[in-house]
Formats: C-alpha cells, structure tokens, sequence
C-alpha cells in the first residue's frame, strides 16, 4: 500500500498555509502565535507519522498532482524511510522550537514576518524531503534559501545581521543554481532510462523512476560522458547548502539570527539538506569518483570546522563552526561506499539533530538569562541553571562522542567505514590518511564539547551578574530533544529498528541489517576511538593556550579565512558595479540613449553575424518603381536636412517631411491602414513637438568628442536597421503564405468585414489589442505619475 | 504660446471636418481603412489642435462645458481627471465585450456579427460585435494621448 496522497500534500501545505495566515493569527493571538506554529508543525508530524507503515515497508511514490503538463513537471512526492525521518525531524523539533520562541523572543518587533517566515521554511524543508520531481526539489531547496534569508537577516537594522543573511543567500542560492544545471543534466540522461511519458525533448524530472533503476542511470550517464559534470554540480550543490569547505564561511555567520532559528535552520534542518540530498542520490552516482570526492570533502571539512570551532569565543560561533564539522562527517559518512557508509550517514543525522538542536537552545537559555554570549564571560552555571547543566551534560558528551553517548555510536561507525574504505577500494595512501585524518579531527570535537560543557562547571566569573532558570517553555524542549537523545544512547538499536534502518535502506546500494551497541572486544574503531577521547582528555587543560594559537594563523594570514576571500570578491564586484552604474546612470537622459541604442546595436548585429552569413552581393538589387524612388529620394534629403537644421522648429518640421514620405510609401505600398495610421500619429507628433519646443533651450555647445560620437553611433543604428530590414525581408517567404491566406479567406465568413487588418485586430488577435490597451493606458499613467506626482512631491 | 487669427480661423474650419472624418474612420473601420485606434489618433489631433490655437481653458469651458476654477495647475486636477475616465471608461468597455461571450459559453473576445437588410438610406447594414470592442480602444486611445498631450503640455 503506498502512502496516501492528501496525507502526504497536506502535510507539506499546511505551513505554508498557515504562514499565509499568519497576520491573521498574530492579530488575534499576539506573542502566542508562537504556540499556534507549534499546533501547525505537531500536525504535520502527526499527518507524515501517520504514513510511517506504508512507507517503512513498501516506499512509494504518491500519485503525481499535474502542475505544468506541457513541460512534463508534476508535484510528485515520494515517502520511504530517509524522507520521512527528515520530514519528521524537520517537524519535530520544528514543534519544540515554536514552542520554545514566544518566551525568547518576548517583546521583539517583526514578530508576524519571524513567524511566517518560520513556518514557510519548515514548509520548503518537508517540500524538499519528501519531493520526487527535480523541478519541485529545486524550487523547495531555494524557497528554504528564501526563507532563511529573512530569518537570519531579522535585526533589520543591524548591519552584521544584514551581511550574514546577504552572504547566506549569495553563497546558498548560488550553489542551488548549479544543483539546477545537474538537474537539467540528470533529466536529459533519464529519458534514455526511464522513459517519457510524453517522450518529450525537455526530460524526465521524475527522481523517483530514476531511483528505481540505480545502476542503469549511472551506466547511462557514465556512456554520455555525464557522470562526472553531473557528480561535481551536485556536489557543488548540495556543498554550499551543507557549509563544506571552503564554503563552510557562512555558516558562523548565519549566528545573527535569533537563537531559535539558529537551532532550527542551521542545526537541524536547512543545513542539513545538502547531506539529505547526497543520500538521496548516494544509490545513483555510487562509486570511485564519489569515495574521492566526498569522503575527501567531509572529511576536510570536519577537520577545519573542528580546529576553527576550538578557536571560536562566542558560544553560538563554536556551536556553528561545531556543526559545519558534523555536516562533514555525514558527508563524509555518506562518501565511503560501504555499508558502514550509509549507516555512518543516516545514523548521525538523527544523533545530531537531537544533540545540536538542544545545544543551540541552551546556548540561547544561557545567552538570554546571563545577557553575555562570551565564552571567557561564562562559567560556573551549574548553580544557577541546574536543568540546563543536566541536560546539557547529555547533549555535550553526545557531540565529544563518548561512550555511551549516541554521538559514540555513529562516529564509531565513520571509524569503521573509513577503516573498511581501502578494502573496497585500491586507494592507496588514502587508506590510511582516512581514519588517521578522521581521529584527528575528533580529537578536537571533544575538546570543544568539553570547552562547551565547562560554561556550567569550573569557578564562577565575577563580571556574571544574576542569572535564573528560564520559564518552562524554554526548557522543555531542549529537555525533550536531550531525553531522546539519552532514550538512544542507552538503547541505539530502538533507533536503529525504528526509522534508521530503513533510511539505510534507501541510502545504500546493498542494504543488510544493522547493528549498533557497546563495543565488547577490541577492534580497530575501538582503538581510533580511544585515541581521539584520550588526547581530547589529555590536551583540555592546555585548552587557551591551543585557542590563542589557532587564532594567531588568520590574525597573520588573513587569505587563509575563507571569509577574506568572499570579502574579496564581493566587495569588488559592488566596487565595479558601481562604477559601472556611474557611467551608463549618470542621470542624463543622452547617456541612456547612448547606451541603450549603442547595446541593441551591437546584440543585433552580433546575432545576425552569428547566425546568418551575410552575403552583401545577394543582396544588392534595386528594384523600385520611379515613383517609390522619388518618395525615398525625397524622404533622403528631409533626414540630411534635420540633420543640417539651425533651429528646433525647421528640424521638427523637415522630420515631419520625412514621416509623410513614409505615409506616402505606404499608399504606393498597397497599404492605406499603415499609411493612414503613420499620417494621423505623424500630425499628432507634430503638434506634440510644437508644444513643447518652448522648453527646450536653443542650442548648447557639444564638444569635438560628443560630435564624433554621436556621428559614429548615428551611423551604427542607421547601418543597423538596414542590415535587419534587408536581411528580414530577404528572408521572407516567397509568394503568400499560410497565415496570410487563412486571414484573406476567413476574414468575411468569420469577422465579417472586408477590411482584414482590423478584422485582425479586432476579431482573430483581440487578446493582443486588449493587451495594447494596457500598454496605451500603463503609458498614460505613467506619465501622469512621473510628472504630476514629481512637482507634488517638491510641494510636500 | 500665442496664437494668430489665422490660426484661429483654420482651427475653427478644420476641426469638425477633422471629427467627422475621425467618426466615419471609426465606423468605417471593419470594412475600410480605419478603425478604433486611428479614429483615436485622429480625435486626438482635433483636440489638440483647439488646445494650440485656443488654450486650455477654452477646451475646458468652451468645448467640454466644464466650470474652470482659474488659478490652479492645469494639468493636476482638472482636465486630466476627465481625460483619465476616459481611458479607463475604454478599457472597461474593451473587457466587458469580451467578457459578454462567456454568458453564452463562449471562449473570451470571441465576436459575431449580423447584417440588417431593407433598412432606410443605407439598405443593409451590418453590425458587428467587434464594434463595442473597437470603441473600447478608441476611448483608451483618446483618452491616453489627450493625457499625455495635456500633461506634457502643461510643462
């Protein structure tokens, strides 16, 4: 049985609905419309719970909503184990973070858009988990990108707040673009696998057909010669979302936003859909290149963000750089091939949402009753927040990954898995790089763990003012988040038999059972682990002084942050871009005409050298009757004459000798409508001009310089619009055609009227004339606002 | 701007042949060279060749029959609003037309026509339903370009 449609579509609407709505229930709830988010998100998880059997047993695609027929896109969703446990993650602790906002974000500003844009974001999170159709994950992923750039940028007035959700949003919704090339890539190869079901040119969005046929999609590509360009883009893709190095930059920064979305975006969910996305596409793209890739990737990533979290001295800054450390090991759990791959992967995705996620609430608990987020500010705690310290004390040793803490057991699988690496693969030096590299960088999680732990123990600082535990609200959803966690580290194979199991299933190419527990005998994972604990216990008294030595390196190195560089290159840019803007927007209505004239010259002419080889002889040939030729002789000598004018008045008139030669050239053409219409607009131009000449001032002194410019620009829009109309009538068909002899023979029998222009108009193509009405009155209007609305403005 | 008396006097000439002209346009149009947006044009030209010879005011009290309150900026609050209603009178007409097939299940702006025989003078006549739409753009048009025209005249 598969999962059920309206369960799975409301699930997903719901919050977006109620984030629609949320003006609404701000208006009636106030600060309490923190709680109502928290009704949304338990009934999503509640709807998607529902589907928990269906989709553990037989995943299944949901019957396809159709959404735009004609590109092939559908709203397809598809449920099995890995969806669900991030859709349910993505709503669980959405629920405690709803419930723990209204007492942290007592009496801030913004609250109806902090809300709505909360909601719409767990909204795009279960939209990605849960999406089969390429085009949709695509626009879910960047929606999450939207939203969350609201989020962090919520100080509206604070400018760090602004760069970091600017910097967010450059370096996300820049990497989904890439996500979308591979996209377009994948659906081009899945026609050849999957099929169409309209065989069109444009592809096969449907993720879930190709998940069916794993191996026949990587044999398609690799043939295409696709497989790599599509490997790197995802990953490029999925990269940026999960702040990998050497993107991992903006993910500490992303701190300026209020702590609960910190806990939500950037430990439990939006960060984490980058992993997400890379064990949906782990059973397709499998292989060597993906063990190079991305287990090298994580790897260095955990390492870096590990060291730079050691170095960090704020509490939410270590937290940040802490999980860009653990979004590595997942990526790097995901990029060994082995089992122990997988399982690495989907298990630690659980652990440290449950861990982090409680972390980063405590972390706003501490920030918010001691008024200091400074790590050296901090100490002691224990006394006065009691609660906190013992959840804190489970959530902490979970990330050190101590035993028996859950972070153990999935880390301890990472060990193997990078142990088991070189026995799959001939990777040489790499065999032995890997776990050693893996050891090394836990060693300085645990040392920040313990850093972390040792807010809530040690002495007292003096500077600490009173401090109280938080209203109930604020503590029990860490406490939650951090019973859970203790609910797996006491028993890992709950876990494992409840949801992690079939996420493995969906992840690895050959899924087997899954063990997890306490180690009994020695084995070499065993050993790693107790390398990294003991160093990471033995090193913690020389803490400060391993602090200060990292922070020397950038300090004297500044390249060395990745920071630096995107420093670099976007102030550059703005740099560039604004004195580009001085130049073409200078405010003169000639500099616009320059650049406007000068550009659609030189597209037009560049496309037609493209595309079409010119052959100037062909087209020479003149073949006019002496009375066209008089016409355009005359029409020749009017526009040398505007040209040579010395006042306003004769140019306006010998121009309006030109515009009647061309009314003229139009009878001769056969054309009286056109020749009708350019007499009347002709005269009322005219006139216009008569009417506003006044104003104009007489003549100014141009410079040699803007003479020459303007002769040479006059001269390229005049050669241009030759070449076009050449070329365009050089390219019409010979005789009439099939449009024009539809429209001469129905225009009496279907219009009835002899006049087929009008006909036209006004029967076959009325949409296009309503459509120019708009046009007409937009124009109207616009003029109206541009100079009535300017002088009233001056008045006021 | 001032005006002679010969400029006058054409004006007062050539106006209404100018109109009249503008009408048959109008009218003509399914069948002749001319249409809504011709007709529009050419009206317009009428107008603003009183506005040329004449001025403002007298368009205002002379021709449209409106109370003139002197003094105030010309193109704020006076002749534009009338001017405005036009286009915007236009365009509703324009959609209404094409909304009258949906009443009879037919797709949007779709049009029909019939032919009247027997009747006095013209002996057969047809109308078609085009005509309502056509005079939609001819209200747009004149009153789009008389606005501009006022406007832009007023600086």
């Amino acid at each position: 049985m598969s999962p059920d449609q309206a369960v799975v579509v409301a699930a997903v609407a719901l919050p977006f609905v109620a984030a629609a709505l949320t003006p609404l229930l701000f208006r009636l709830l106030g600060e309490r419309t923190g709680y109502a988010g928290a009704v949304v998100a338990i009934t999503s998880f509640t709807l998607l719970a529902s589907q928990y059997t269906e989709a553990t047993t037989s995943s299944g695609t949901v019957p396809p909503l159709p959404w735009i027929p004609s590109l092939d896109v559908v709203l397809r969703f598809y449920v099995d184990g890995w969806g669900l446990l991030f859709a349910l993650l993505a709503s669980g602790i959405g629920t405690l973070i709803f419930l723990y906002s209204p007492a942290y974000m007592h009496g801030e500003s913004h609250l109806v858009r902090y809300y709505a844009a909360l909601l719409a974001f767990m909204g795009s999170i279960l939209g990605v988990a849960l999406a089969a159709d390429l085009i949709a994950i695509f626009l879910f992923w960047e929606l999450t990108s939207l939203a969350s750039y609201v989020l962090i940028g919520h100080y509206t007035a604070d400018d760090s707040s602004q760069y970091a959700a600017r910097m967010a949003m450059v370096v996300t919704v820049g990497g989904g673009l890439f996500l979308l090339v591979g996209f377009l890539l994948l659906s081009i190869v899945a026609v050849d696998v999957v099929g169409s079901a309209s065989a069109s040119a444009v592809g096969v969005y449907d993720l879930s057909a190709m998940l069916d046929n794993p191996d026949a999609m990587q044999s398609a590509l690799r043939d295409r010669g696709l497989f790599l360009p599509v490997l790197g883009l995802l990953a490029i893709g999925a990269g940026t979302k999960s702040a990998q190095v050497p993107l991992h930059f903006w993910l500490p920064n992303a701190m300026a936003a209020p702590t609960p979305v910190s806990a939500f975006l950037h430990s439990a969910t939006m960060v984490k859909v980058g992993v997400y996305f890379v064990g949906r596409m782990r059973p397709i793209l499998v292989g060597e290149e993906w063990l190079f890739l991305f287990a090298t990737l994580g790897l260095t990533t955990m390492t870096v963000c590990a060291i730079l979290a050691v170095a960090a001295t704020d509490i939410k800054e270590l937290l940040a750089y802490s999980t860009a450390s653990h979004l590595g090991l997942m990526i790097a759990g995901f990029g060994f091939t082995s089992i122990y791959g997988a399982e690495t992967g989907v298990f630690h995705l659980l652990n440290h949402a449950l861990f982090k996620a409680a972390l980063f609430l405590v972390a706003g608990i501490v920030a918010h009753e001691a008024g200091t987020r400074r790590i050296d500010a901090l100490g002691g705690l224990r006394h006065d927040l009691p609660v906190t310290a013992a959840i804190t004390v489970v959530v902490a040793l979970s990330m050190a990954g101590i035993p028996p803490f859950n972070g153990f057991y999935s880390k301890e699988l990472l060990f193997e898995a990078a142990v088991e690496a070189s026995h799959y693969h001939d990777i040489g030096a790499l065999g032995w790089l890997y776990p050693a590299v893996a050891v090394f960088g836990s060693i300085f999680t645990v040392l920040y763990s313990l850093r972390f732990l040792g807010l809530f123990f040690g002495a007292r600082p003096d500077g600490l003012g009173d401090v109280h535990e938080p209203s109930i609200t604020m503590l029990v959803p860490p406490a939650v988040l951090a019973a859970l966690a203790a609910v797996v580290s006491v028993d890992p194979e709950v876990a494992v038999r409840v949801i992690v199991q079939s996420g493995v299933d969906a992840t690895a190419t050959d899924p087997e059972a899954m063990h997890v527990g306490l180690p009994t005998s020695y084995s070499t994972p065993v050993g790693m682990s107790a390398i990294a604990i003991g160093v990471g216990f033995l090193a913690y008294p020389f803490y400060d002084r391993i602090h200060r030595g990292i922070r020397s390196v950038p300090a004297a190195a500044p390249p060395v942050s990745a920071n630096w560089w995107y420093d670099a290159v976007v102030g550059n840019l703005t740099g560039a871009g604004s004195w580009l803007g001085s130049r073409v927007h200078n405010g003169l209505l000639r500099t616009y005409a320059t650049w406007t004239l000068a550009a659609t010259c030189a597209f037009a002419l560049a496309g037609f050298a493209a595309t079409v080889a010119v052959a100037p002889g062909e087209l020479v040939g003149i073949d006019a009757t002496p009375a066209i030729a008089l016409v355009l002789a005359v029409a020749v000598v009017a526009a040398i004459a505007v040209v040579t004018a010395d006042s306003h008045v004769a140019g306006i008139l010998t121009l309006s000798i030109l515009g009647f030669m061309i009314a003229i050239f139009y009878i001769l053409a056969s054309a009286p409508d056109l020749a009708l219409t350019q007499l009347v607009v002709e005269t009322l131009v005219l006139l216009i001009f008569l009417l506003v000449i006044e104003e104009i001032p007489e003549y100014y002194e141009v410079g040699l310089g803007g003479v020459a410019r303007d002769a040479v620009l006059s001269l390229a829009v005049g050669a241009t619009a030759f070449v076009t109309v050449l070329l365009t009538t050089d390219a019409r068909p010979e005789g009439s055609t099939d449009v024009a002899r539809y429209y001469a023979e129905s225009a009496v029998p279907e219009g009835g009227g002899t006049n087929i222009v009008n006909v036209i108009l006004v029967d076959f193509r009325g949409f296009d004339t309503l459509g120019e009405l708009v046009v007409v009155t937009l124009a109207a209007i616009s003029i109206l606002t541009l100079i009535v609305m300017r002088s009233r403005g001056d008045d006021e | 701007m001032t005006t002679t008396v010969i400029m006058r006097t054409t004006a007062r000439v050539i106006v209404p042949i100018i109109l009249v002209v503008a009408v048959s346009l109008f009218v003509e149009g399914h069948n002749l060279p001319g249409g809504g947006f011709i007709g529009g044009v050419l009206t317009t030209t009428a107008f603003a060749i009183i506005y040329l010879a004449f001025g403002l005011d007298f368009l205002e009290r002379g021709v449209l029959g409106r109370d003139v309150d002197p003094g105030k900026e010309p193109s704020r609050d006076r002749v534009v609003v009338a001017y405005r209603r036009v286009f915007e009178y236009g365009l509703a007409i324009a959609i209404g037309s094409g909304l009258v097939p949906l009443l009879f299940g037919r797709p949007f702006l779709t049009q029909t026509f019939v032919e009247l025989e027997g009747v006095p003078i013209y002996h057969h006549v047809e109308i078609a339903s085009a005509l309502a739409f056509d005079f939609g753009v001819y209200c747009v048009v004149v009153g789009g370009l008389l606005t501009i025209l006022s406007v832009v005249g007023a600086e």
